[in-house]
């Protein structure tokens, strides 16, 4: 089992009239990409910067591969990659040299060619000499991922990285974030919108309003789940098919001669059976969608409802 | 420290060169240059100009060049880097590098020298030019070297606090309204230039001596009041070392602040220690410049020496009285820490009551704060302590009423209105500071004004001959009733806001 790289327990953040991150705790585990979900000041931004030691904590710890944050934060700072949900990129570098100043910064050995890599990782190698206010939207999005990319750091904290992005660069963020789970880091991403991160999320947190709603590794979250979205669709026996379900306390039917679709109440054991049942009536399944595993229906069925 | 090995050094720098630095230079070169051909001028054909000799010509002309150095080293510098640092934190690019594994003295001596860098280039130029014009008029290389230190060392004590304004400042235009507020405070002391402590942190009467000293053939008042040493409890100091020492002394704290509130920005600005030995030192030299007048022997004028032109000894003591007052609003507004902060280290620390609220408070800060003041005060009475005791009691009360007045009204305005504070405290100490002087100017009686919180130290110290003491004491009396009210209301506005946290 792979050791936990990032570990927030009992954290908590007070502003002045509210409480924005109450009594959270997370566990990552390297080559996790966790999914940070839940609706506009749920208290998302506000972990990731108390997580990355911008913003002080009321309690709780942080520790990164073993090591406490509160008490080594700067042997730290090499660990971590934060990225914010902006671009704060210097203006008038250009892309090569506001990652050098970011390489210089933190240490980086072989500059020049690192640089080059991290460019590369993120489409940017034409852009290498244009000055950062040229760049689109898009692009200082990508630029910003490149720099927190560039010390190879175990534990990245991505804070609404897609939002800039168009419909390519979120497939190839997706790409970059899979690689990044491959080689072992372990990836704490934020957002709104789900569908973003649909795929590549093997685990997920939801928040609302600073509390932690739930949280674990998908799979296992949507087996918990006590409602699902059924799809199924069949060669023959339709009819067989209709009754076993109506019988199965399957709502909201909808049917048609290949197939329908229905809310399962039961559990996943109580799926199963379904399934076998309709498998034994001798009802001709040629696809059979659960859906469960999808980010929408947990965060649905969360508690947090106020999805923006 | 080498600074090219430093980031944020190395990128401050390219980003003014990218911005383009001949034009600014060329500008100073001009300038410089400019007045460099009128002494030329003057020096091939005295008769078509009025000086009386090259030296003074010389002396017109450097001076020039060292107001447009000035200019643009030391308010352009700090304009400068508080205008980076301020947008630096706008645009994130601050919390970036705060995340970087740079330490926090790294940051702070790259933004510090390298964002002003411009400024520096310019300042070089008009300083060859000042030596050009120094040795044309064969005057003394000390003037040009004497002058230039002052320039560059208060160039560094500005930049480092405008790094901390640039720190604390939301808006870029802020650093540069606090420099004006400066400015303006400062041109108060340019009527009494030995005895006053803004001419040497602001090194003018260093800079004005030292073109004194270079040979000085007025007579005029105004002008002998720039010359000879000041001196600090009777001892003589040079002025270039009491400047070079007193911006030594505060440089190392400002540069303590922000490092440390780099390192920590969730911290005030100052710690307790380092507010009350800032108070205390900056203090002690200004009691120590006017000590000469009363010799310890207050209100009895010992010696006229150093006397100015335009206030008579005793308000003297009451201008020291107003500045040591709004000295000590500044440090309790910079080193008090936010009520919020103070509530999340209780929370963290499991603490409930007051009691431990207290130590770390504003409130507890100003009676340190007062203490020093008073014993620093008595060195001007002690050896009259018998006659003066009542002005001293009413000063150091004046004092004390004013500072826990000030502290808990800050943080009872900041408990109770959060972010509107600010507007709330300004209202009440207008009531409670400005409100009776106008009442006192539009009903033509003088009583009215006698009850502000700034007037009885005042009142007490400037005619500590002709005054009722008494009514003095009784509206200091009334002071610390008002005191009390607002430190029923600070106690309970913290209860109420422990009593939430729980």
């Amino acid at each position: 089992m792979p050791a936990p790289l990032l570990v927030i327990e009992h954290l908590r953040v007070d502003f002045p009239e509210v409480v924005a991150v109450n009594d959270v705790s997370l566990t990552i585990e390297a080559g996790d990409v966790c999914g940070l979900i839940g609706p506009n000041g749920a208290g998302k931004t506000t972990t990731m910067r108390a997580v990355s030691g911008l913003q002080e904590c009321t309690r709780g710890s942080v520790r990164i591969g073993g090591h406490e944050l509160a008490r080594e934060p700067q042997e730290l700072k090499r660990w971590l990659g934060f990225m914010p949900d902006f671009c704060p990129v210097y203006d008038q570098l250009t892309a090569a040299e506001f990652l050098d100043h970011f390489a210089r910064a933190y240490g980086v050995p072989n500059r020049a060619r690192r640089i080059e890599e991290c460019l590369e990782l993120t489409w940017l190698t034409e852009k290498t000499n244009s000055l950062c206010e040229e760049l689109s939207r898009g692009m200082k999005q990508r630029l910003v991922l490149a720099k927190t990319l560039l010390p190879d750091p175990q534990v990245l904290l991505l804070d609404e990285p897609a939002s800039g992005l168009d419909p390519l660069g979120r497939i190839e963020l997706r790409k970059i974030l899979l690689q990044l789970r491959d080689t072992g880091k372990a990836v704490l991403i934020s957002s709104h919108i789900l569908t973003e991160l649909s795929g590549f999320c093997n685990t997920a947190a939801i928040m609302e309003r600073g509390k932690l709603v739930t949280c674990g590794a998908i799979s296992e979250l949507g087996r918990k789940m006590s409602q699902r979205k059924i799809s199924v669709k069949w060669r023959a026996d339709g009819d067989k098919a209709r009754e076993i379900l109506k019988s199965a306390n399957a709502k909201n039917l909808e049917s048609s001669a290949t197939g329908a679709t229905f809310d399962f109440d039961g559990g996943a054991d109580a799926l199963d059976e379904l399934l076998k049942t309709l498998i034994i009536q001798g009802v001709r399944i040629s696809e059979w969608h659960a859906g469960g595993d999808d980010l929408e229906q947990i965060f649905l069925q969360s508690g947090a409802k106020e999805l923006m | 420290m080498n600074l090219n090995d430093n980031p944020i050094f190395l990128t401050q720098k390219r980003l003014v060169h990218r911005g383009g630095v001949l034009a600014a230079i060329l500008i100073a070169a001009l300038v410089g240059l400019s007045l460099l051909s009128g002494l030329i001028a003057y020096l091939a054909d005295p008769l078509n100009f009025n000086f009386p000799s090259p030296q003074e010509a010389g002396k017109m002309f450097y001076g020039w060049v060292i107001g447009v150095e000035i200019l643009v080293l030391v308010v352009g510098g700090f304009s400068r880097i508080s205008r980076t640092l301020a947008e630096e934190r706008k645009a994130g690019l601050w919390d970036s590098n705060r995340l970087t594994p740079l330490k926090p003295t790294q940051l702070v001596t790259g933004y510090w020298l390298g964002s002003p860098l411009r400024e520096l280039y310019m300042a070089a130029v008009l300083a060859g030019i000042g030596l050009v014009i120094v040795l044309l008029a064969k005057l003394s290389v000390t003037l040009w070297l004497g002058t230039q230190i002052l320039i560059f060392s208060t160039a560094l004590f500005f930049g480092l606090l405008a790094v901390l304004v640039g720190m604390v400042f939301q808006r870029p235009q802020g650093g540069v309204i606090f420099l004006l507020a400066l400015f303006f405070f400062q041109s108060f002391s340019f009527t009494m230039p030995k005895l006053m402590l803004t001419n040497f942190l602001l090194p003018t009467y260093g800079i004005a001596n030292l073109f004194m000293e270079s040979g000085n053939s007025s007579n005029d008042d105004s002008i002998r009041e720039w010359s000879g040493l000041p001196q600090i409890f009777g001892l003589p100091v040079y002025p270039i070392l009491l400047s070079l020492g007193l911006q030594l002394i505060v440089g190392v704290f400002l540069w303590r602040s922000a490092v440390r509130k780099t390192a920590k920005p969730f911290q005030p600005l100052m710690l307790r220690w380092e507010a009350v030995a800032i108070f205390g030192i900056l203090l002690v030299a200004q009691h120590g410049l006017i000590w000469g007048i009363w010799h310890g022997h207050f209100p009895e004028i010992q010696s006229w020496a150093g006397r100015p032109r335009f206030y008579e000894s005793e308000p003297l003591i009451s201008i020291v009285h107003c500045g040591t007052i709004l000295l000590a609003t500044i440090i309790l507004a910079a080193a008090s820490p936010p009520p919020e902060s103070v509530r999340v280290k209780a929370m963290r620390l499991g603490v409930r009551n007051l009691g431990a609220i207290f130590p770390g408070s504003a409130v507890s800060l100003a009676l340190a704060l007062a203490a020093v003041a008073a014993v620093i005060l008595l060195t001007q009475c002690a050896l009259s302590f018998g006659s003066s005791r009542e002005i001293y009691l009413i000063a150091v009360g004046n004092l004390l009423a004013f500072f826990l007045i000030f502290s808990l009204l800050l943080e009872f305005c900041r408990l109770r209105f959060k972010r509107r504070a600010l507007g709330f405290v300004a209202l009440w100490l207008f009531v409670l500071c400005v409100l009776p002087f106008i009442l006192a100017g539009v009903f033509t009686n003088a009583a009215f004004g006698k009850l502000s919180l700034l007037a009885p130290g005042v009142v007490a110290l400037a005619n500590a001959h002709e005054e009722n003491l008494n009514n003095l004491l009784g509206i200091v009396a009334g002071h610390f009733g008002i005191v009390v009210l607002l430190f029923i209301y600070w106690q309970r506005q913290w209860k109420q806001l422990l009593a939430n946290a729980a």
